[in-house]
C-alpha cells in the first residue's frame, strides 16, 4: 500500500490544542506555584491560535478530506468549529474568577477543558464511524472528570457519577447501533455507508434498528426527553464554569455528530429517523418548558429550558425530508444550525450572568439570588433582561428569529400541529424567563454585596448579551452564514 | 455435532452463565469473578472467529488489568453488602418488560435473512499482522486520538483521587535543591566586643 | 456455526446487560460491570461481522473500543472513589442532594 502523506495543515488546529493540553499537564505536575497564572494564558492562547489556524488554513474549503478520507473539512466543520472555539474562549474567561476564588484554578482544569475541546474538534471533522466514537468519548470523558473536578463537595461527585453512568450507557447504545450498521454495509466509512445504504441492500429492518439505537444515543448526549434525567442534576451539581461549558460547546458538537451521521450517512433513510427525532423533539419541548416552571434553582431552570431548546434543534432536523421530497431540506437544516449557534451563545450569556453574580461562598444559583439586581447594577440587569427575552423568544431578539426559522421549516413540512404546540409551549415557557426579569427589577435584594468580577468578564459578558440584541435586529448575517454553510457542504 | 459447534456451545454457555452471575450475584467481589469468567469465555468465542490478537488482548487487558482495578476498588471501599442488595427486585417488572421486548425485537432482527451470510474464505497469515498493517497506516490518526483519550483518563484519575496528605512528614527534594544559601545561613555582623 | 449464532449470542449478552442495569440501578459498582458487559456484546458483534465479511476493519474498531473502555472504567472508578470518600457508601439512595 502506498503511503500518502496526510494534509497536516487541516490538522494544525488540533495539534495546537493537543500540544497545549500536554504542556499544561506537564506544568501541573512540575511547575512552581507562582507560575500558576500562566496556565490560563496558555489555554486561552491555544484556543486563539487554533481559531486563527482554522480560519486561515482552510481558506474556502468546498470539501477537503485527508487521512484517506476519514477526516473531512467543509463549511459546516468551519462554522460549527468557530462557534465551539468562541464558546470555550468565553467559558474560560467567565469561569476564571470563580475557579480562583475556590482554589480550583489548576493546570489540570485547563488541560481537561482543552482535551474536551479536542474531542469536539474531532466530532466536527469525522467522516468515519471510528472517529465519531473516539471524538465523542474524548469529549465526554473529559467532561465527566470536569463535573467531578471540585472534589471537596459531595454534590459534584454525585453529579459526575450520574453523568458518567448515563453517558457510558449512551455510548453503549450508539456502539450497538454502529455495529449493526457495519454488519449491514460492510464498511465503516461514512460516504461508503451512505452509498451502500442508498442501494437498500438486504433487510431494511436492520437499518431501522441500527438507526433507533443511534437516535437513542444521540438523544442521550443532547439531553433530550426521554433521556433527559441527567441534565438537571448535572447542571445543578457541576461547578458553574463547567455547567457553562456543558451547556454551550458540546451541544454544537452533538449537533455536528447528529447531522453527519443522520443526514450525511442516512439521508435515504430519513423516513426511519425523522419520526423518532420528531417524537423526541416534541416531548422535549413540552416537558422542558413545563418542568422549568417548577424550579427554584436557576441552574436547574436553565437546564430544563435547555431541554426545550434542544427540542427545537432536533425538530429542525426532523422535518428536512417530506415524503421523499428533498426540496425543503436545505431550509430546515440551515434553520437548525442557526438555532444551535444561537442557543450556544444564549447559554454563554445566561450562565455567564450567574458567574458574574457569584463570589466566594455564594453560588448565586437560586432564583432569589437574582432579586434586586437592578439596584446593584442597572447595566447588568439590562443584560439579564436581554438574555432572558432572547431565551424566551420575545420578538426582535435573536432567539425569536431562531424559533421562527425552525417553525417556518416545520410548517413548510406540513406539521402545523407541531408548530402550534411548540408556540404554545414557548408562550408557557416565557413565564419563567420573565419571572427572572421581574425578580431582578421589581424585588428588593436579599443582600447588598456589590458585584465583583474581572474587567474581561464584564466586557465580554456585555458584548455577549448585546450581540443577542444586535443579531435580533440584524439576523440576516448569521442566518446567511448558516445557510451558506449548508449549501456549500450538502 | 462437529468440534467447532461443540466448542462454540461450551464457550457460549459459560459466557452467558458468567453474564448472569455478574448481574445476579449478591456480592460485588463475586460479580467481578463472574465477569472474569465472562471475559475468558468471550475470548474463546473470539478465537473461534479467528480474532486471535483481540482475544489475547481481552484476556490480558480486561482480566489482567481492568478486573484487577475493579477488585481493588471493591476491596478498598468498605461496602455494606446488605444495603446494596436492598431494592434489587424493586425494578424487576420494568427490567423484565424492557428486557423481554428488547430480546424479542433483537431476535426478529438478528435472524433476518440479511445476516444469512456464508463465511468469508479463511484468511491465511497472521491476524496480528493484518491489524498492525492498517493500524499504523489507515488508522494512524485515530490511533493518536486514542492516545489522547488515555491521557484524559490519566489526568482525570490522578486529579480526582490524588490527595496531598498533610499529616505525614516527607522529604521534598525539589525544595531541598531549590533552597538558596541565603535562606539557610544568615551572616550577621556583630561588632567585636571590647574589653 | 453461522453468523446468526454469533449475533444471537451477542444479542443475549446485550439483553442481559440491559436487564442488569435496571436491576442494579442502586449498586454503582455492579452497574459499571454491566456497562462492561454491554461493550463486550458490541465487541462480539463487531468481530463476528468482521469475520464473516472478511474485513479486518471491524476488528480494528474493537481494538479501539477496548482501549477506550479501559480508560472509561478508570475514570468511572475514580469518580466512584471520590463519591465514596464523601458518602461512605455507593448506594444510590444515599445520593439525595440532587432532587427536584
Amino acid at each position: 500500500m502506498a503511503l500518502e502523506l496526510p494534509n497536516f495543515a487541516l490538522l494544525a488546529p488540533q495539534i495546537v490544542i493537543a500540544l497545549a493540553a500536554l504542556v499544561l499537564m506537564t506544568a501541573g505536575a512540575f511547575a512552581r506555584e507562582r507560575w500558576r497564572q500562566w496556565n490560563y494564558v496558555v489555554a486561552q492562547l491555544a484556543v486563539i491560535v487554533a481559531t486563527l489556524l482554522t480560519v486561515f488554513t482552510s481558506g474556502d474549503p468546498r470539501v477537503q478530506t485527508t487521512f484517506g478520507g476519514i477526516f473531512l473539512v467543509d463549511w459546516i466543520t468551519l462554522v460549527v468549529q468557530l462557534f465551539i472555539y468562541l464558546s470555550v474562549f468565553a467559558a474560560l474567561i467567565y469561569g476564571r474568577f470563580y475557579l480562583i476564588e475556590r482554589g480550583l484554578e489548576r493546570a489540570e482544569y485547563y488541560a481537561l477543558v482543552l482535551l474536551s475541546l479536542l474531542g469536539m474538534q474531532i466530532l466536527t471533522v469525522a467522516n468515519h464511524l471510528l472517529l465519531f466514537y473516539l471524538g465523542l468519548e474524548l469529549m465526554s470523558l473529559a467532561l465527566y472528570a470536569l463535573v467531578a473536578f471540585d472534589r471537596n463537595h459531595a454534590l459534584r461527585a454525585e453529579a459526575g457519577m450520574k453523568y458518567f453512568v448515563l453517558g457510558a450507557l449512551a455510548s453503549g447504545l450508539i456502539l450497538y447501533g454502529l455495529s449493526l450498521i457495519y454488519g449491514a454495509t460492510a464498511t465503516l466509512s461514512l460516504p461508503e455507508i451512505s452509498s451502500v445504504a442508498a442501494l437498500r441492500p438486504g433487510d431494511e429492518r436492520v437499518f431501522g434498528f441500527g438507526l433507533a439505537f443511534l437516535v437513542a444515543g444521540i438523544a442521550f448526549k443532547f439531553g433530550a426527553v426521554p433521556f433527559h434525567m441527567w441534565v438537571a442534576d448535572v447542571y445543578h451539581g457541576a461547578p458553574t464554569p463547567v455547567t457553562l461549558l456543558l451547556a454551550s460547546a458540546p451541544k454544537l458538537a452533538a449537533f455536528a455528530l447528529a447531522f453527519r451521521l443522520l443526514v450525511f450517512g442516512f439521508f435515504e433513510y430519513a423516513h426511519y429517523w425523522q419520526p423518532m427525532l420528531m417524537v423526541v423533539a416534541v416531548a422535549s419541548i413540552v416537558l422542558g418548558n413545563l418542568a422549568a416552571i417548577a424550579q427554584k434553582n436557576l441552574k436547574r431552570m436553565l437546564a430544563y429550558s435547555g431541554i426545550s431548546h434542544v427540542g427545537f434543534i432536533l425538530l429542525g432536523l426532523a422535518v428536512g425530508v417530506v415524503e421523499g421530497n428533498h426540496q425543503l431540506a436545505l431550509n430546515a437544516y440551515s434553520a437548525t444550525l442557526f438555532y444551535a449557534i444561537v442557543y450556544a451563545v444564549m447559554s454563554l450569556a445566561s450562565f455567564g450572568l450567574i458567574l458574574l453574580m457569584a463570589r466566594s461562598g455564594f453560588e448565586a444559583e437560586w432564583l432569589d439570588d437574582v432579586k434586586g439586581l437592578n439596584q446593584k447594577s442597572p447595566w447588568f440587569a439590562a443584560m439579564l433582561l436581554i438574555t432572558m427575552f432572547s431565551l424566551a423568544g420575545v420578538p426582535f431578539f435573536v432567539g425569536f428569529f431562531a424559533k421562527l426559522a425552525v417553525l417556518q421549516a416545520v410548517v413548510a413540512a406540513g406539521y402545523l400541529w407541531v408548530a402550534v404546540l411548540a408556540v404554545v409551549m414557548s408562550l408557557i415557557g416565557a413565564f419563567y424567563y420573565l419571572r427572572v426579569v421581574k425578580l431582578a427589577y421589581f424585588d428588593e435584594p436579599t443582600e447588598r454585596q456589590p458585584l465583583i468580577a474581572s474587567s474581561e468578564t464584564r466586557v465580554l459578558l456585555s458584548g455577549n448579551a448585546l450581540a443577542l440584541a444586535l443579531f435580533g435586529l440584524m439576523p440576516q448575517g448569521l442566518m446567511s452564514l448558516a445557510a451558506y454553510a449548508m449549501i456549500a457542504s450538502l | 455435532m462437529d468440534v467447532v459447534s461443540f466448542v462454540f456451545t461450551l464457550f457460549a454457555f459459560f459466557l452467558l452463565l458468567g453474564a448472569l452471575g455478574t448481574v445476579f450475584s449478591r456480592n460485588p467481589v463475586a460479580a467481578a469473578m463472574w465477569l472474569v469468567l465472562t471475559f475468558f469465555s468471550a475470548g474463546g468465542v473470539w478465537l473461534l472467529l479467528q480474532a486471535e490478537f483481540l482475544a489475547l488482548t481481552l484476556v490480558l487487558v480486561y482480566v489482567g488489568a481492568v478486573m484487577v482495578l475493579f477488585l481493588f476498588v471493591v476491596m478498598m471501599l468498605d461496602l455494606n453488602l446488605a444495603k446494596l442488595r436492598e431494592g434489587f427486585w424493586h425494578n424487576a417488572p420494568l427490567a423484565l418488560l424492557v428486557g423481554g421486548a428488547l430480546a424479542i425485537e433483537l431476535y426478529l432482527m438478528l435472524t433476518s435473512p440479511a445476516f444469512h451470510r456464508a463465511a468469508a474464505p479463511a484468511v491465511a497469515g497472521s491476524n496480528t499482522k493484518m491489524i498492525g498493517e492498517v493500524l499504523y497506516t489507515v488508522y494512524a490518526y485515530p490511533f493518536e486520538v486514542a492516545a489522547m483519550i488515555l491521557v484524559v483518563a490519566m489526568i482525570a484519575a490522578v486529579t480526582l483521587t490524588h490527595r496531598k496528605r498533610s499529616d505525614v512528614r516527607v522529604v521534598k527534594p525539589e525544595e531541598q535543591i531549590a533552597v538558596k544559601a541565603s535562606e539557610r545561613l544568615k551572616v550577621v555582623s556583630l561588632p567585636a566586643e571590647k574589653e | 456455526m453461522t453468523l446468526t449464532h454469533y449475533l444471537l449470542l451477542a444479542g443475549a449478552l446485550f439483553v442481559i446487560s440491559v436487564v442488569g442495569i435496571f436491576l442494579n440501578r442502586k449498586n454503582l459498582i455492579v452497574l459499571l460491570m454491566c456497562i462492561e458487559l454491554m461493550l463486550l456484546a458490541v465487541n462480539t458483534n463487531f468481530i463476528a461481522f468482521s469475520h464473516f465479511l472478511g474485513d479486518i476493519h471491524g476488528q480494528v474498531f474493537v481494538f479501539f473500543i477496548l482501549t477506550v473502555a479501559a480508560a472509561e472504567a478508570g475514570i468511572g472508578l475514580a469518580i466512584l472513589v471520590v463519591l465514596f470518600r464523601h458518602r461512605q457508601s455507593i448506594h444510590v439512595d444515599d445520593l439525595t442532594e440532587l432532587r427536584g
